[in-house]
């Protein structure tokens, strides 16, 4: 007999690979989604990349950041779009209609964390063009911006806290993400406010610093937007400062517990409110 | 011991009232007026295991709250409750692996897949392991005589073969309670049927105990010796089916279809006129003088079409409910 | 002529009290339309405007105007048809002797009239936040801007009436109009002034209909210098080119959804 800590861990660990498997299965029926979403990543990589360049025109810097370094953040974006497309995207718009139809019942008669399932329940692989591209970006932009970031990377610290602060920057995205689809069990109208995240959220493709004062505060305090982008770009090249480093973590923490929180909360609404 | 116990079980709503309107909105976020609202009004009774009881009621009458309290969808606001030893609102694992809930309404499975991919996300759930879900998913299939479907997507399946995978689904981990609210909403008199008896011959094999909602009286009748009569968050009637019957539906319903048009009062005295207009008459006549009452009617009057029923169980409910205020005013008066 | 107005007051006014009901996920899809005002910040912190010649309270006029540009053009045809069609919702509004185009026409006007009041909120937070950025255009300016933004409202629809129409024969028309919001985010003027791209990519964007959609209507209502009658006639020219191909393509999907029995 196994410890039912272990049990619990591997039957999670089924449920997602079953979970992906059967939605992979599903959406591998469109193959022509791929080429579009090909076409997309390549078509808004080149427009990005262009608009960055106008951006440069003005000097050699944006918000003093290097053209390889704002390159690193908007691989940074496009991998994060990327994660978007792939798992909240397809989950989390996908509570309102749970709330809608009434099958949120089921999902709270599961033997098994609803979060966990309204979170990761599907995947979509459209996301993976995105994510690729990103992270070639990044790699690209790394080599580019030459020895001292390179140098910067070499320790395995630096690797593993460049790591961190993207798992972070995850965590942050997931959790906001995760919060405005969860109020929909209050407001059904608001079904659309991950929309409004989603292109506010646009604002990570250049570096924080590029902005005005007041919406640098506002990026960091009000909607992270810093911690997504600009905080593993700096980690990556190999300059992260500690009391970002810390902060982003903490933050990262803070939403993941919000998020949680939250979900309790409308839990005992929606077992108190429904009918 | 019960696999059910309630005890002055109720559930108040408190509903928010607001004005239609921008303005509406606006004095509802200054002066938020809320009404109290008795859904669930303190009702007690038991169930033990391997029993199958039906849970009867008009609209609104409480049926769906009382089973989402059972399941542990809505908390109690007052009164004692458990099923199969726990409390169903803490929702705890442990139980919800004991209990299922089908909602004939509400779909649980994948609409694009096939249900067998379904099935497999399930038996994960569970904790089922794949040679095991594989045998009670043939287990099962064989009971609801279900086969290639399972291959299908389902958006591909009729109603009645989508009810059953439904079904497959609700029971593979086996749950020792089965909640089930109109599990036959839409399907036709086969379809109906075969349900019914794969819910007998489930309860049957594996002694589970099942608890329908069901506006069909067909489905009470052949599947509940028990049933439970909830009216205006009240428990009306907790007893055998016979019983319920007999005090509900002495009469028998007649509907007539007329050659001419006759006055109201040419149906005097051939039973209480309960609906009279143009060419069609609906009459209620006591069950023991059913026979000849229709055919001093088919003598009386050119007859064109002649239909005999129970009356539905929501009119019968409601001319019950109707008699007893009225018996309670006459009561009152001195 | 007369029972066209009737039918336009009817349908707007069902359409305008239909919109108001869906007021809060309109707040919130206008709220979506922040992206000109990012991009303000990203420009005004570079150096970039001032390389094109363009000084800080221009390219602060340019940006904010084209934040109303794109909260007045909207158009959101395609998604509602593809819920419409799917929902079986299309049949019936067939068999009206009014095409539903016309009803999918109010129902934006309406969409844009209920939007008013949720712009000029974020314009005055804008002002707010940033005291001196908003400025009172000319009467003039305003007149020809407005009359700009219904110009390119009207081609964005007939663009996306000919993407629409290819729902009756594939069901990735959605993601073609994906596919065609990608042009028009970077060549239409929403995420750089044209001003500011070299030549050779400008002479190029101003061959396709997407700068007369944002970059256009902008200038006019920022008091830029515009060739007006050029910006119009583009816009008359594109539709002309758009209308025919529009009309042929629904009259032919139409017959295509009734030979399909649906």
């Amino acid at each position: 007999m196994r410890p039912p800590l272990i049990r619990d861990i591997r039957r999670y660990a089924r449920s997602l690979r079953c979970f992906w498997g059967t939605s992979l299965a599903a959406e591998l029926e469109y193959p022509l989604n791929a080429a579009i979403e090909l076409v997309s990543v390549l078509g808004n990589l080149a427009g990005s990349l262009f608009v960055l360049q106008l951006l440069f025109a003005g000097g050699p810097s944006l918000g003093g950041w290097s053209w390889s370094g704002a390159l690193v953040v908007l691989g940074l974006y496009t991998l994060l779009d990327g994660f978007t497309t792939c798992l909240l995207q397809p989950n989390l718009s996908r509570i309102v209609n749970h709330v809608q139809t009434g099958t949120l019942d089921y999902v709270l008669l599961k033997p098994i964390d609803s979060q966990f399932w309204l979170s990761a329940r599907t995947v979509s692989p459209w996301g993976l063009p995105a994510m690729a591209a990103g992270l070639g970006l990044i790699g690209w932009a790394l080599a580019q911006a030459g020895p001292g970031a390179a140098a910067g990377l070499r320790s395995p610290g630096a690797v593993l806290l460049a790591l961190a602060l993207l798992l972070a920057a995850l965590v942050i995205l997931y959790s906001l993400w995760f919060v405005l689809a969860a109020l929909s069990i209050w407001f059904v109208k608001v079904w659309n406010a991950t929309e409004v995240l989603r292109y506010t959220l646009v604002a990570g493709r250049y570096p924080i610093s590029a902005y005005p004062p007041a919406l640098r505060l506002l990026f960091t305090f009000v909607l992270p937007v810093a911690f997504l982008t600009t905080v593993p770009a700096e980690a990556l090249l190999g300059r992260g400062s500690a009391l970002w480093a810390v902060g982003s973590l903490v933050v990262a923490l803070l939403c993941l517990a919000g998020s949680r929180l939250l979900w309790r909360f409308a839990q005992r609404f929606y077992t108190s409110a429904s009918s | 011991m019960s696999t059910i116990r309630a005890r002055d079980l109720a559930k108040t709503y408190r509903i928010s009232e607001k004005q239609p309107g921008l303005a509406g909105t606006l004095r509802h976020l200054v002066n938020r007026r809320h009404r109290e609202v008795v859904a669930v009004d303190r009702i007690s009774f038991t169930i033990e295991p391997g029993e199958i009881v039906g849970f009867l009621g008009p609209n609104g009458a409480g049926k769906t709250t009382t089973l989402k309290m059972l399941t542990g969808l809505i908390h109690p606001s007052a009164g004692e409750l458990e099923v199969a030893g726990y409390q169903p609102w803490r929702r705890q694992a442990a139980f919800l692996r004991q209990i299922t809930l089908v909602m004939g309404n509400r779909q649980q499975l994948i609409w694009d897949l096939p249900a067998l991919d379904s099935l497999r996300v399930n038996a994960a759930v569970y904790g089922i392991d794949e040679p095991e879900a594989r045998r009670r998913i043939g287990e099962l299939a064989e009971m609801l005589e279900l086969g290639p479907e399972l291959q299908r997507p389902l958006r591909k399946l009729s109603l009645g073969q989508r009810m059953k995978t439904e079904l497959l689904a609700a029971l593979l981990h086996r749950p020792a309670v089965l909640f089930l609210d109109e599990p036959t909403l839409g399907l036709d008199v086969n379809a109906q049927a075969r349900v019914r008896d794969f819910l007998a011959d489930y309860n049957r094999r594996t002694g589970a105990t099942v608890l329908l909602t069901s506006h069909d009286m067909g489905d009470i009748t052949a599947l509940c010796p028990r049933v439970l009569l909830i009216h205006q968050g009240q428990l009306f009637h907790d007893g055998s089916l016979a019983a319920l019957t007999q005090r509900l539906a002495p009469c028998r319903q007649v509907r007539l279809e007329l050659e001419h048009l006759h006055p109201a009062e040419a149906f005097a005295g051939f039973g209480t006129l309960e609906a009279h207009q143009g060419h069609q008459v609906r009459l209620l006549v006591p069950r023991a003088q059913l026979t000849e009452r229709v055919a001093a009617l088919l003598e009386r009057f050119a007859v064109v079409d002649l239909e005999v029923s129970d009356p539905p169980i929501e009119e019968l409910i409601g001319g019950l409910f109707r008699q007893r205020a009225a018996a309670a005013a006459a009561g009152a008066e001195p | 002529m007369r029972r066209a107005w009737r039918v336009a007051r009817a349908l707007l006014g069902s359409q305008y009290a239909l919109m108001l009901e869906y007021r809060a996920e309109i707040a919130l899809w206008a709220l979506s339309g922040v992206l000109p005002l990012i991009m303000l910040g990203v420009w005004s912190g570079s150096g970039a405007g001032a390389a094109a010649g363009l000084t800080p309270q221009q390219l602060s006029h340019y940006f904010l105007a084209a934040f109303v540009v794109r909260q007045f053009t909207v158009v959101w045809l395609i998604h509602v048809f593809e819920e419409d069609a799917l929902q079986g919702r299309l049949s019936p509004l067939l068999l009206q002797p009014l095409s539903p185009l016309w009803r999918y026409l109010a129902s934006h006007f309406s969409e844009q009239a209920t939007r008013v009041p949720f712009v000029v909120l974020m314009l005055v937070v804008v002002g707010l936040a940033a005291p001196g950025v908003l400025w009172w255009p000319s009467a003039g300016a305003l007149l020809l801007g407005a009359l700009a933004i219904l110009a390119a409202f009207l081609l964005r629809f007939l663009l996306q009436v000919i993407v629409t129409t290819l729902c009756f024969w594939s069901e990735r028309a959605a993601a073609l109009d994906r596919l065609l919001l990608i042009p028009y985010l970077f060549l239409s003027g929403l995420v750089a002034p044209l001003d500011t791209f070299p030549p050779a990519v400008r002479r190029l964007a101003l061959a396709t209909p997407f700068p007369w959609m944002v970059d256009f209507p902008a200038r006019l209502l920022a008091g830029e210098p515009v060739n007006a009658a050029l910006g119009f006639g583009a816009i008359a020219a594109w539709c002309l080119v758009l209308l025919p191909m529009a009309h042929l393509l629904w009259r032919a999907g139409l017959r295509r959804y009734s030979a399909m029995g649906a």
